[in-house]
């Protein structure tokens, strides 16, 4: 097959020392750029994207792919450990994550989340090789109606997370909205709440509001409950102990999910918008609808760590489809990934694939290769990483502190955000005083915009009419699976009753005795 | 080893002293003499990877590949508020000889929607080198082949929906005044990033769109998508069978300035070094190839010249915006 014979063009483009050296060395940079609060993939490919100026187009598109990926491993590692996502698309890894750490269990948790970011990331770049012209031909039919549905599913998860407590979860997202009508209205022009700010203009910034909110919060918050006091570790992990490993119950729960995230993620990257954000969401949700135990969700389930952690690693590769397919740039990180095309000396669109056969095949297959690369390196580096566990809070928390001021400052170099992240910090105290949900916050901030534009360019095109939403074909389709998602949670359990009853009535006729229940619930 | 110390001790006082007399009386005259004689601080207000980014990368690897600015040049990309912060940067540099950035169209349109304590006016031109300019686009599978076909279809419906980047900005202008001058109506939808506005098109929900050749000529080459018209003064050499908007009848369509700019108040030996070097500069070959490879039509105007094209590009841009309601 063509795929096979250019995909083994791709692998030997890639195997020269100089491209081994430079996907190690990208690996390694992604990992530190997302253990590093606050420094996302967008942020450290648009850092480190001038280094490769002078490179040829393989090695440079190789070397900043495997930061891109690379960084998304890392991002995870902060949001288990520290409660503190590096980038949107890991706040959903903070929901179950960090929970796990707190009982113990940061080692198993972080192995696991590599494990299925590995799952995922070679699901994805497999899912290149062989269906990349499909998902590029289904990514050319999103206009806004279709963005501002994905965009709506993502937003559904806010329904799960705040489940604890409706209406100040509904507040927190409220609170979130508000924060992101801040800048200038794409709409019409008009500023809106920036004072007069140019620092404002663009509004604020997820990046220092989840650092606060997250990140310092939580330092305070431990404070507040004397962590500091305490003489033994706050959370007790044994590196070199069976602790460390995942047990076979982590494993045999995590399987589905990790399968799931993964096509859920490839799938919802691939489209233009909030990619990897919604994959993420989307898996979480998804996850504790199927989940047979839902109510330990939120109080470190496993696969509601595992599934968004493999949605935004599969989402990542999913992304580099109408990239290199279409040219067409789907998230922020992809954008800058554009303008370095154009940096080498590469036209992005739809005859990239065709004219540098030796560049996108070589990309597709580094993936093959930086995703194991990444996956030793994590199990490596994970009893070095779990010990920060160990730290006593009196020593961790104000390291935390700092990493969060110099995690915040790298990204823009801007004071203000600085300042904002601070006052985020002190507000995301108080939410988990009063029991409101930052995570909740989050999400509207981030998703809030994005909702709110598809839906006026849809309007816009449509002529203020809504049938623009069933008229057009995939639209539909998205609006069929929301519906689905949303019963989900409702049908999925009277389901499995029903076809256990019919399972258990069926064995009773053939047995004829009375055999127990099958024990499904333990699982 | 201690007689060698002590020779460059002399050395050193004798070399300061020397500096000292030469400075002290006359030191405008010599600053001017020795110019440049310090490192240069180059502001870039956007990100790495954006047109900004490149030009400027560009233009440095050529002053340094030619031995043209003879001391180290710190590039920085100071990101934020549309260019607001890396132009305030270079803003609050007032007077300085040694503070340099390159302009872009957010150099016009920024300071038009948000307060940012300057405008184009503020500061000391160096020089234009070339525009960029648009393509109006349609999807490829469109029965629409040219400009005269799009009139017709658009005049036809009544009200087309086209697409582009922001409100405040060039894309909007553009699609308000061929809209106008070709009498058909529009719905403008407005969108945040480049790759949104192509699958919108490709997807069936805008009827048009507006991008720069760099970024869209791909989809072309393709045949995904049909450019009807360009917005520069001449063809585009990749694409030399779409007309210009002047041929089609259209004056005046407006273009974003990619420039130099130094300080408010920079001192004149400063401005004049910049434009005898950037003179230099736009006659290398890398330069012609940069030109080439991103699209940009050339357009070289120096010092107030540039001045004033500036002053009119950011009148007919407020006056068209106001017209259409968006300030």
């Amino acid at each position: 097959m063509n795929v096979f014979s250019d995909l083994g063009q791709g692998i030997l483009a890639i195997l020269t020392v100089q491209n081994l050296l430079l996907l190690g060395a990208g690996v390694l940079l992604g990992m530190v750029v997302g253990v590093m609060p606050g420094l996302g993939p967008s942020a450290g490919l648009a850092i480190l994207l001038p280094l490769t100026f002078g490179l040829d187009p393989t090695g440079a598109i190789v070397m900043l792919a495997a930061v891109y990926y690379g960084a998304m491993y890392g991002g995870t590692i902060t949001s288990v450990l520290i409660n503190t996502p590096g980038e949107s698309a890991t706040v959903a890894s903070t929901f179950d994550g960090y929970p796990l750490a707190q009982q113990g269990r940061a080692g198993p948790a972080l192995v696991m989340a590599a494990v299925a970011s590995f799952v995922a990331g070679t699901i994805g770049a497999v899912l290149i090789s062989v269906a990349a012209p499909v998902t590029a031909a289904v990514a050319t039919t999103f206009g806004p109606p279709e963005l501002f549905l994905v965009v709506m599913a993502g937003l559904l998860t806010l329904i799960v997370i705040v489940q604890g407590n409706r209406l100040l979860g509904a507040l927190s997202a409220v609170l979130g909205f508000a924060i992101a009508t801040v800048g200038i209205d794409i709409g019409g022009g008009a500023q809106r709440y920036t004072f007069g700010s140019s620092e404002l203009i663009n509004g604020i910034d997820f990046i220092p509001v989840a650092i606060g909110l997250f990140g310092l919060g939580e330092v305070f918050h431990m404070l507040w409950k004397g962590g500091h006091l305490e003489r033994l570790a706050y959370v007790s992990v044994r590196a070199k102990g069976r602790s460390f490993w995942p047990t076979r119950h982590d494993v045999r729960e995590s399987r589905g999910p990790m399968l799931r995230g993964s096509v859920l993620g490839f799938a919802v990257g691939a489209t233009p918008g909030a990619g990897a954000t919604v994959a993420s969401l989307m898996s979480y949700n998804l996850e504790k609808s199927v989940s047979r135990t839902p109510e330990k969700f939120g109080k470190g389930a496993m696969p509601g760590l595992v599934g968004p952690e493999a949605a935004n690693n599969a989402a990542s590769a999913g992304a580099m489809v109408p990239l290199l397919t279409l040219g067409i740039p789907g998230s922020a990180s992809t954008a800058v990934l554009i303008g370095g095309f154009l940096m080498w000396g590469l036209q992005p669109g739809p005859l990239l694939m065709e004219q540098n056969p030796e560049f996108a095949w070589g990309l597709i297959a580094s993936m093959y290769l930086g995703n194991a690369m990444l996956l030793v390196v994590n199990i490596f580096c994970i009893p070095a990483f779990a010990s920060i566990a160990r730290v006593p809070f009196r020593v961790l928390g104000p390291v935390v502190i700092v990493l969060c001021v110099l995690g915040t400052f790298t990204v823009n170099g801007s004071i203000i955000e600085v300042g904002i992240m601070l006052a985020c910090g002190v507000l995301g105290f108080f939410m988990r005083r009063i029991g409101m949900s930052p995570a909740a916050l989050v999400i509207a901030l981030v998703l809030g915009p994005l909702a709110e534009e598809t839906l006026r360019q849809t309007m816009i095109v449509s002529g203020g009419q809504l049938d623009i939403f069933w008229e057009r074909t995939t639209s539909l389709v998205l609006l069929i699976l929301i519906g689905c998602l949303l019963l989900l949670p409702v049908v999925a359990p009277r389901l499995s009753r029903l076809v256990r009853r019919r399972l258990r009535s069926v064995g009773e006729q053939r047995a004829d005795s009375a055999e127990r229940e099958p024990d499904e619930h333990k699982v | 080893m201690r007689t060698k110390l002590f020779s460059a001790l002399a050395a050193l006082t004798v070399a300061a002293a020397l500096a000292g007399c030469g400075s002290s009386g006359t030191s405008d005259e010599s600053a001017a003499e020795d110019y440049p004689s310090e490192e240069l601080d180059w502001t870039i207000a956007f990100g790495p990877g954006g047109g900004n980014d490149i030009m400027a990368r560009t233009m440095v690897d050529i002053l340094q590949k030619q031995d043209l600015y003879p001391e180290n040049i710190k590039v920085e990309n100071k990101e934020g508020g549309s260019g607001a912060t890396g132009w305030g940067y270079l803003f609050s540099n007032k007077g300085e000889a040694y503070n340099i950035s390159t302009t872009s169209g957010s150099f016009i349109t920024t300071p038009l929607q948000a307060d940012t304590g300057w405008t184009h006016e503020d500061f000391t031109p160096v020089g234009l080198f070339a525009t960029d300019d648009a393509l109006v686009l349609v999807p490829g599978d469109s029965p629409i082949k040219n400009w005269e076909d799009w009139v017709e279809f658009a005049k036809d419906k009544g009200t087309v929906t086209v697409g582009g980047i922001g409100t405040v900005n060039v894309d909007f202008i553009l699609h308000a005044l061929l809209a106008e001058a070709a009498g058909y109506k529009i719905d403008y939808v407005p969108y945040n990033e480049e790759g949104q506005v192509q699958t919108s098109l490709l997807s069936g929900a805008l009827d048009a769109m507006v991008s720069n050749p760099g970024s869209i000529l791909g989809q072309v080459e393709a045949g995904k998508m049909t450019p009807l018209l360009f917005t520069g003064k001449e063809p585009l050499p990749t694409l030399p069978d779409v007309p210009t908007g002047e041929s089609l009848g259209f004056k005046d369509l407006p273009s974003l300035p990619r420039g130099l700019i130094l300080p408010p108040d920079a001192p004149k030996y400063a401005q004049e070094w910049w434009i005898d070097t950037m003179k230099k500069v736009v006659e290398t070959d890398e330069w012609k190839q940069y030109l080439k490879d991103n699209n940009l039509i050339e357009d070289v105007r120096w010092g107030d010249d540039f001045a004033s094209y500036l002053t009119e590009t950011a009148d007919g841009f407020e006056a068209t915006l106001k017209e259409q309601g968006a300030l």
